[in-house]
């Protein structure tokens, strides 16, 4: 032991003891309850199905980008549930605890969460949200789509994608378990230097904080090395740069900045576990560590961050607006180059978020104005989009009612955006509710993007689709809570009311504060009805089963394949004529899905072993939390032997012979789809490539 | 008013309704930024009436023209239906040019701004004395409403600030005294504060007179204020720091140059003095529950810069571990009542 720790130890549990599960604790009892309860019931299910086989060879060893991206946003989509159940508690707190006479419940003072308590729900509140809810949503989309609108049969590397997933899952798994056993950290979803030293926080915390998001880092980074491999060396024949739809820019776009941000962080997490493992002196306040500099690491990779998650849901929009103005995106060109423009900004900004530490006013200013400049291509979007409305025939289904509030938010967070981009006005609302309401305008924009791409990939990827009415309802209260709670939320940073307070000492916030909890009653309707949407659709398949394309005025190329994709994707690889490649073939009478001939498909094989690094990794995780060394170093010594191991397998890949094709694709439906007025509106120089007429 | 001055110049009056537009009907009175009484917090306030009021020509007008293309072209009306349209060079060089000239524009006021609160060296104090001078030359002593108060090139008072886990301490260096949890100031006289903490990062904040500044350990940052108005202002952390942050308040009482003096002459005869152990022991972790004051005479001189020199030399204030993952029996915490 290098470091000093409160309490005692063993070699055998390290730090852990029967005290540190909570179940005194009757929020956590209640929480474990559920989990244990909900986990039984699903497991009794599969069981009673026999299911597990299935599972095993189809899903959990699976390595299909369709099935990865499907698994990324199933557990994205748990644990924004989860991050919501959070946010529920500190609104409840906040209305219960204000003034000096409220009372107490739980053994709390004020309210039912004591302090520490509820800096833990913030602080998993927050890192749940970013890392584990919006990201893997994202990248499940990404995912499933990206390999479809490129033209490619899978990713570039099908294993790696499993691996980023499974340790995404692992850090996922981490967060969950610190629920259970032991504590979460206190110091916030960005690590508040030097609150996350050992000697201020003491626990296990900050260390589960530190591990869990140090492995999903690991597991987002591989996943953009492996978008950004396909999308440069995948591209079908005749898909070039310009042909290349929008959603797949800004993926691209997007994994460029994971790729270069994400190593910062684990770089400083690293440095800050130096500091808690081994007593280094990096980013303590004394003995030569510089506190900012944790800071500035923290930003260089935190605001690329929010870039990271905002640019595919810019992507989602433009894609899901041209389809329902039944129109070309307007300004594909700038379209494109806005996303770039904006992941490189998004590199010269992130002294933004520390504008009070007291820099000269020349550093100031230069950030400051620097962060206005990512408003510029923000505004090109914004107009564009605007655009490819006017002069279009606008329908609202839902996934096009997602993206229009999606747009609204994002005129209000732009707007707020550009206030904190002021060092002068950031003074006054930094660190404030305000803020708060300013990133969540932004992050939940990417949320309304998000499940309104779910609503418009749902039926590509499954070949059904989600039931209509009840998404309109999870639509109307999602939307109403938004506005409820943030609308209370600004208005209370300008009465001057700061973020992470767990007791309000200013009685005259109270209004607002209810305001906000009926908001948030909004949000727990919506969530009724985004649950009773998902079983309706499934219970009755059957009935919204369709083969096409089922918006009919879908225009790239990944509605080119069958609804559900066939586990190959494309029976023969498309030629790419056109941007908006499939308008073009509806416009050319060349929409069948049948080839004229078939192929040989050489295809990945299962493999198990990325679930298995992915668990070693959780176990890795914990044991480094409690300090069990034996667990840390069997865990390890796993990892690298897995690791050797799955470097002499030898067949990796198999062959789906043409017959085999042929035979599997008879079975599809092939329905052709109704020419649209739209399609023949199209950008970029047209070639016909066929199979017979290569290019 | 200070606020005048400023404003007058940029031609922003109007601009002051749009807080009152915001909640039309309900006072403004709770909304803190929008009533400043500083002139570093006007100076803050009006930079941002001035920066809300150009982006809401564009984002109205955006959000406008998707209401209006939203409604005229949906669906079952077929109203002049053009897929064809697509791109248009005009359009793009507004939809580029707008946004830039308008960052322009933006980027002009707000490095002018960044002078103006620079917290080492604020310009709107400067500039507020100055206005103030020449309104108390304008307006006779018997008709004036509002004498001037301020005499430029007053001397500054001067406050060192240190944050422990949870308190605040303020000491008046030039005087010898030192005040918990509460802050003194006169009115209309410039205020320069030095901040550092003795524990983890906190952020000084009192939402009507100045914008915040990190108060970080091992480190010295700086802050000025000029009050225009006597009265009662809260101030608190704006930086999470811990358990006891949430009641981590002070008060803010500004008053006359008069009753300013005759508050240091009774501070000098308080019973306590503040030296080195007695900071160790104001620096343990307390939560202190109903902020209360207290104050100290005999300050140790140069304490502020010792208790810089002491952390970055490694001294820690530890929170004790029932303090953090046990917060409902708060052993070897003290909580003051
Ligand atoms: C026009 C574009 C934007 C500008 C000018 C802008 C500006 C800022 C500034 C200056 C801050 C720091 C405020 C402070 O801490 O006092 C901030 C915080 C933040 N912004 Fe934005 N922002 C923009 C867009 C976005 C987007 C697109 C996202 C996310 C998807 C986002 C998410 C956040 C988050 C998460 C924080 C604060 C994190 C924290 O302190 O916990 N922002 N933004
Ligand atoms: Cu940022």
């Amino acid at each position: 032991m290098f470091v000093h720790l409160q309490g005692p130890w063993n070699p055998l549990t390290g730090r852990l003891a029967w005290s540190d599960i909570p179940y005194r604790n009757a929020i956590v009892d209640g929480a474990f309850a559920f989990v244990v309860i909900g986990a039984l019931v699903i497991l009794t299910w599969i069981t009673r199905k026999r299911l597990w086989g299935y599972l095993w060879r189809e899903w959990i060893t699976t390595v299909d980008h369709k099935k990865i991206g499907v698994m990324y946003t199933l557990l994205g989509l748990v644990m924004l549930f989860r991050g919501f159940v959070d946010a529920v508690m500190m609104r409840t707190q906040q209305v219960l605890a204000v003034g000096p006479h409220s009372p107490g419940f739980l053994g709390a003072l004020h309210g039912y969460l004591t302090p520490y308590h509820f800096g833990q729900i913030y602080s998993a509140h927050g890192t749940l949200m970013i890392l584990f809810a919006i990201t893997p949503i994202l990248q499940g989309l990404m995912n499933a789509i990206v390999p479809l609108q490129v033209g490619a049969r899978d990713m570039a590397f099908p294993y790696l994608n499993a691996l980023g997933f499974w340790l995404t899952a692992a850090g996922a798994s981490l967060l969950m378990l610190a629920l259970f056993v032991g504590d979460f950290s206190h110091a916030g979803w960005i690590g508040l230097i030097p609150l996350t030293e050992l000697p201020y926080s003491p626990g296990v915390g900050v260390d589960y904080w530190m591990w869990a998001v140090q492995i999903g880092g690991v597991g987002t980074t591989l996943a953009s090395i492996n978008i950004i491999a396909t999308i440069v060396k995948m591209r079908a024949p005749g898909m070039t740069w310009g042909r290349l739809p929008i959603f797949s820019w800004t993926a691209l776009s997007t994994s460029v900045v994971g790729i270069s941000a994400f190593p910062v962080l684990a770089a400083a997490l690293a440095l800050l576990g130096l500091d808690r493992y081994f007593g280094t002196h990096f980013f303590t306040a004394g003995m030569g560590g510089n506190l900012m500099l944790y800071t500035n690491f923290f930003w260089i990779w935190g605001h690329p961050e929010v870039y990271f998650v905002v640019l595919p849901a810019f992507g989602i929009i433009s894609e899901v607006v041209p389809t329902f103005s039944e129109k070309p995106l307007f300004g594909y060109a700038t379209m494109a180059a806005a996303s770039v423009a904006i992941a490189g900004f998004s590199w010269m900004v992130w002294l933004h978020h520390f504008f009070t530490m007291g820099a000269g006013p020349g550093v100031n200013a230069f950030f400051g104005i620097a962060s206005m400049l990512v408003g510029i291509p923000t505004g090109v979007k914004v107009f564009n989009w605007t655009f490819t409305l006017y002069k279009g025939r606008i329908r609202f289904e839902s996934p096009m009612m997602w993206a229009v509030s999606a747009f609204a938010l994002l005129l209000v967070g732009g707007l707020t955006g550009m206030m904190l981009a002021f060092p002068a006005i950031d003074f006054t609302v930094h660190n404030s509710v305000f803020l708060v309401a300013h990133f969540h305008s932004m992050l939940l924009l990417i949320g309304f993007a998000a499940l309104g791409g779910i609503s418009y990939w749902f039926p590509k990827i499954f070949g059904f689709r989600l039931n209509e009415t009840l998404g309109r309802r999870a639509f109307a209260f999602f939307a109403g809570g938004t506005f409820m709670v943030f609308v209370p939320m600004y208005m209370l940073g300008f009465m001057g009311m700061t973020r992470r307070l767990d007791y309000i000492a200013h009685p005259q916030w109270l209004p607002l504060l209810i305001a906000e909890e009926v908001g948030i009653g909004l949000y727990v309707v919506s969530v009724y009805y985004v649950a009773k949407q998902f079983y309706v659709s499934i219970r009755d398949r059957a009935r919204s089963r369709f083969a096409g394309d089922v918006w009919g005025t879908s225009r790239s190329l990944e509605w080119l394949t069958y609804s559900p994709v066939p586990f190959y994707n494309y029976a023969v690889l498309p030629h790419v004529n056109s941007r908006d490649e499939w308008a073009w073939r509806r416009s050319h009478g060349v929409a069948s899905r049948r080839p004229d001939h078939y192929e040989d498909i050489h295809l990945p094989r299962n493999s198990a072993v990325p679930v298995i690094l992915g668990a070693l990794a959780t176990i890795l995780g914990f044991g480094l939390t409690w300090r069990i060394w034996w667990m840390t170093d069997a865990a390890f010594a796993g990892i690298v032997m897995a690791v050797i191991v799955r470097a002499f397998v030898r067949n990796t890949s198999w062959t789906l012979t043409a017959e085999e094709v042929e035979r599997l694709e008879q079975g599809f439906e092939d329905v052709p789809p109704t020419q649209t007025p739209a399609d023949h509106a199209l950008g970029g120089a047209v070639v016909l490539e066929t199979a017979d007429n290569p290019p | 008013m200070d606020r005048r001055g400023f404003s007058n110049r940029l031609g922003l009056r109007w601009a002051r309704l749009i807080p009152l537009l915001a909640l039309s009907g309900c006072s403004t009175r709770a909304f803190w930024l929008f009533h400043p009484r500083g002139a570093v917090a006007a100076a803050e306030f009006h930079v941002m009436l001035l920066d809300v009021g150009i982006m809401l020509a564009i984002v109205l007008t955006a959000g406008l023209m998707a209401l209006v293309f939203l409604y005229r072209y949906r669906k079952p009306r077929r109203q002049a239906y053009d897929p064809t349209f697509v791109k248009s060079n005009r359009i793009e060089v507004l939809v580029w040019g707008v946004p830039l000239l308008t960052v322009g524009v933006l980027a002009y006021f707000s490095y002018q701004a960044v002078f103006a609160t620079n917290p080492y060296h604020p310009k709107a104090i400067t500039r507020y004395e100055k206005t103030e001078a020449r309104k108390g030359m304008a307006v006779g002593p018997a008709g004036a409403l509002r004498p001037a108060i301020t005499v430029p090139g007053k001397k500054p008072v001067h406050v060192d600030v240190i944050t422990t886990d949870w308190q605040w301490l303020f000491i008046y260096p030039h005087r010898h005294i030192a005040s918990l949890n509460k802050l003194v100031v006169p009115v209309g006289t410039p205020v320069d504060f030095r901040l550092t903490s003795a524990t983890v990062v906190n952020d000084f904040f009192i939402p009507k007179l100045v914008g915040e500044i990190d108060v970080m350990p091992g480190m010295r940052t700086k802050q000025a204020m000029i009050v225009s108005k006597p009265g009662v202002y809260s101030g608190y952390s704006a930086d999470y720091s811990g358990g006891g942050f949430s009641w981590m308040e002070f008060v803010t009482k500004v008053v006359t140059a008069g009753q300013y003096r005759r508050w240091t002459h009774r501070m000098a005869h308080a019973r306590r003095s503040l030296t080195d152990t007695t900071f160790n022991r104001i620096a343990a972790p307390t939560i202190n529950l109903a902020h209360t004051p207290k104050a100290f005479a005999h300050v140790q001189p140069g304490l502020f810069r010792h208790v810089v020199q002491r952390v970055m030399q490694g001294k820690v204030y530890a929170t004790p571990t029932a303090m953090t993952e046990n917060m409902k029996k708060p052993r070897g915490v003290r909580v003051i009542h």
